[in-house]
């Protein structure tokens, strides 16, 4: 059975379930590497140039620790999903920035991925990318059309059960440790907005989500809310998306800045152009609502010690406005 | 209306100079003090602080335009990939916030280039006949192709020139000279007496300069202030430079030339191909390319140039070094935190190493 190599990094968060569905109806096997751990960092950090950020770091990483164990490796080049939004440049250039850096990479099956242009066009990515597998274009259309479907049904599943990601590819349809809505309700309210790969990648945040539930917060990210109530967000704040990543900062921020949580921590990672520009948007907004905002920049040399230190100083000043209020 | 303009290069004058044309008052223009370090520290001041730094320079000269009473800006949007597409909401809403209420007018610079210019000059002088844009689009046009024109022989006369600096008085007292021009024959004439006056400066017969080519993101490459004279201090260590990269090149190309098919970039393009097969935005596409391209042409070595935390170019720098085509690259990344002694002992360490591997080759 052919292999193909998907690394757990950057769109992992986002599509894995329609790929998954995708490879598997062609008949393919897929290997997905481990979670982010220390030699991955280590291997992708040396070979990449130092301004690059750390996410597209770690992806070289995982890409090696894939490449003896697949034949094919799966990266593709996303350039818009649509709406004229466009997605950083980073990911336009990954397969080809992996050729350069990791040349023992096995072939890289690297559809460019532009839902702006007709429909044609990505009917033709996908016969080109399924043709590896199969040369039944019936099947292949098949297999594309049930990845759609796996996809819209993940993304609604984390919505309508309120978890992350990471619990809705294991197959989880509860919240861990919160069950019941009486529960929740007494905790503080953290939203977390940031990308997916930043916010579920528990080696880039030094486990930012178990970290902030220890300390008593509940915390919301972009996933856990519906696409459609994010879209209206962000449209009514800054109008047409510059960047597909847009619902999720600015979206996210104002759903829920506008839903009365009480607190907004944004995670970012050095050097993003994205977020330099949104986080800013949503920071503006947040002093509007009066709602505590802390922006937490992580890079290669962040330490648990400091980012415990500012979450527990945030946390108690969001607890502290709490008891006041009142 | 007052209009205020941030700073790009030797735009002012194209600008200031369509502005006479149309016959717009001193007050109507408003054109910042050059960049400064005051531009500089306002602009690091009020952005967001991982924003880049052509976003702060630009932010800085809009601030300094507020300040002379500006009420209406111009800046640059475009529907790429990179950060550019932000600068104008963004920059908007941090000049509110400082109280000052000016007005955005933005110019697409990805689509619709020619229409774009054309309806903003129409927007901004309260409907101007047709006709009368167009030929004053015309002279100022001029102006830009008459500076870069005399730019090319400057960059050539800088490294072999005997008595160092000479080329840069020349290269100032000209761009003085066109921008105080007033007539499109006058200019042309003025071109023709700057090229000659350069290409009289005496010379080192001996000299075999090296030869780099600057490629990189298209705002530090472009300004001055942005890069430190990166072209001055190559043309003191007697290196000659290169440059495809220029503001009349772009109009020419994409204002006009690539309506009709013809792409400036198609040769940089495909010898990037076998590397970057894409678009990435911004210039990093072009920078693979024209590394390639360069070496092809037998240049000794390429100076790119970017700013920290340049996506496009971040890709670009990624890949460059597994090109085959062997040549020294040197990049150097902008920010505030730059100081222009730093930058000019790369320089030389890289000026030291072109010559070693000349001289190396020639045994």
């Amino acid at each position: 059975m052919i292999k193909v190599g998907i690394p757990r990094a950057l769109s992992y968060y986002q599509h894995y379930p329609g790929w998954k569905t995708f490879f598997e109806a062609l008949g393919a096997e897929i290997v997905v590497s481990p979670p982010t751990n220390k030699d991955i960092f280590t291997s992708g950090n040396s070979r990449a140039v130092a301004e690059t950020c750390l996410p597209v770091k770690i992806f070289f990483g995982h890409v090696i620790s894939l490449v003896d164990k697949c034949d094919y490796m799966f990266i593709p080049a996303i350039r818009s999903l649509g709406g004229k939004a466009y997605h950083c440049s980073k990911f336009l250039g990954l397969p080809d920035m992996t050729k350069a850096i990791v040349p023992e990479c096995p072939p890289i099956l690297d559809p460019e991925i532009d839902l702006n242009k007709r429909r044609h066009n990505l009917r033709k990515v996908i016969y080109s990318l399924g043709c590896h597998f199969s040369s039944d274009k019936g099947k292949i259309r098949k297999a594309a059309e049930e990845a759609r479907k796996a996809n819209l049904a993940y993304r609604r599943k984390m919505a309508n059960y309120v978890i992350t990601p990471i619990e809705a590819i294991d197959g989880v349809s509860h919240r861990q440790g919160s069950s019941d809505d009486v529960d929740l309700s007494q905790k503080l309210k953290i939203a977390l907005i940031g990308h997916s790969y930043v916010i579920y990648d528990n080696y880039i945040n030094h486990r930012l989500i178990s970290r902030l539930e220890a300390m008593g917060a509940g915390t919301f990210t972009p996933e856990m809310a519906h696409q459609e109530a994010l879209d209206i967000a962000m449209t009514r704040l800054v109008g047409k998306p510059h960047w597909s990543f847009e619902t999720d900062i600015i979206g996210a921020g104002e759903y829920y800045l506008e839903a009365k949580v009480d607190g907004i921590i944004s995670v970012a990672v050095f050097g993003c152009g994205p977020d330099s520009m949104m986080i800013d948007v949503v920071q503006h907004r947040a002093r509007e609502f009066k709602t505590p905002f802390l922006h937490l920049s992580l890079d290669e040399h962040t330490s648990d010690g400091g980012l415990i230190t500012r979450l527990e100083a945030f946390l108690d000043m969001v607890k502290r406005r709490e008891r006041v209020c009142v | 209306m007052r209009v205020g303009i941030p700073h790009f290069g030797n735009v002012y004058i194209p600008v200031k100079a369509m502005a006479q044309k149309l016959g717009a008052s001193d007050k109507e223009l408003i054109i910042p003090p050059p960049t400064s370090q005051r531009t500089l520290d306002l602009g690091v001041k009020y952005s967001p602080t991982e924003a880049c730094l052509p976003y702060k320079l630009t932010l800085g000269n809009l601030i300094e335009a507020c300040e002379s009473g500006a009420d209406t800006l111009i800046q640059a949007r475009g529907t790429g990939i990179c950060r550019l597409g932000y600068y104008a909401k963004n920059q908007e809403q941090i000049l509110h916030d400082l109280g000052y209420d000016a007005h955005f007018v933005t110019l697409d610079v990805s689509h619709h280039k020619l229409l774009s210019i054309m309806h903003l000059m129409k927007r901004v002088t309260n409907n101007t006949s047709w006709p009368k844009i167009i030929s004053s689009f015309r002279f100022g046009i001029g102006k830009l192709f008459a500076l870069d024109k005399i730019e090319k022989v400057v960059q050539r006369t800088r490294a072999v020139e005997l008595k160092k600096g000479t080329a840069n008085r020349i290269y100032r007292e000209a761009i003085k000279a066109i921008d105080e021009a007033i007539e499109g024959r006058e200019v042309k004439k003025l071109t023709k007496q700057y090229a000659d006056k350069l290409n009289q400066v005496p010379k080192d017969p001996t000299a075999d300069p090296v030869k780099v080519s600057i490629i990189g993101e298209i705002y530090v490459v472009l300004e001055p202030f942005a890069n430190m004279d990166i072209e001055i201090e190559l043309g003191k260590l007697g290196v000659e430079v290169e440059r495809t990269m220029s503001l009349s090149r772009w109009v020419k190309y994409s204002l006009f030339l690539n309506y009709l098919g013809i792409d400036e970039w198609k040769e940089v393009h495909k010898a990037a191909m076998p590397y970057l097969k894409r678009d990435v935005g911004g210039d990093g596409w072009e920078s693979v390319g024209e590394k390639v391209v360069h070496a092809q042409k037998g240049y000794d070595g390429i100076i790119h140039l970017a700013p920290f935390t340049c996506m496009p170019e971040i890709v670009a720098q990624n890949i460059m070094p597994s090109t085959k085509e062997d040549i020294p690259v040197l990049t150097v990344l902008y920010d505030e935190q730059m100081a222009k002694p730093g930058m000019i002992t790369r320089l030389e360490a890289f000026v030291d190493l072109l010559k070693f591997r000349r001289k190396r080759r020639g045994i």
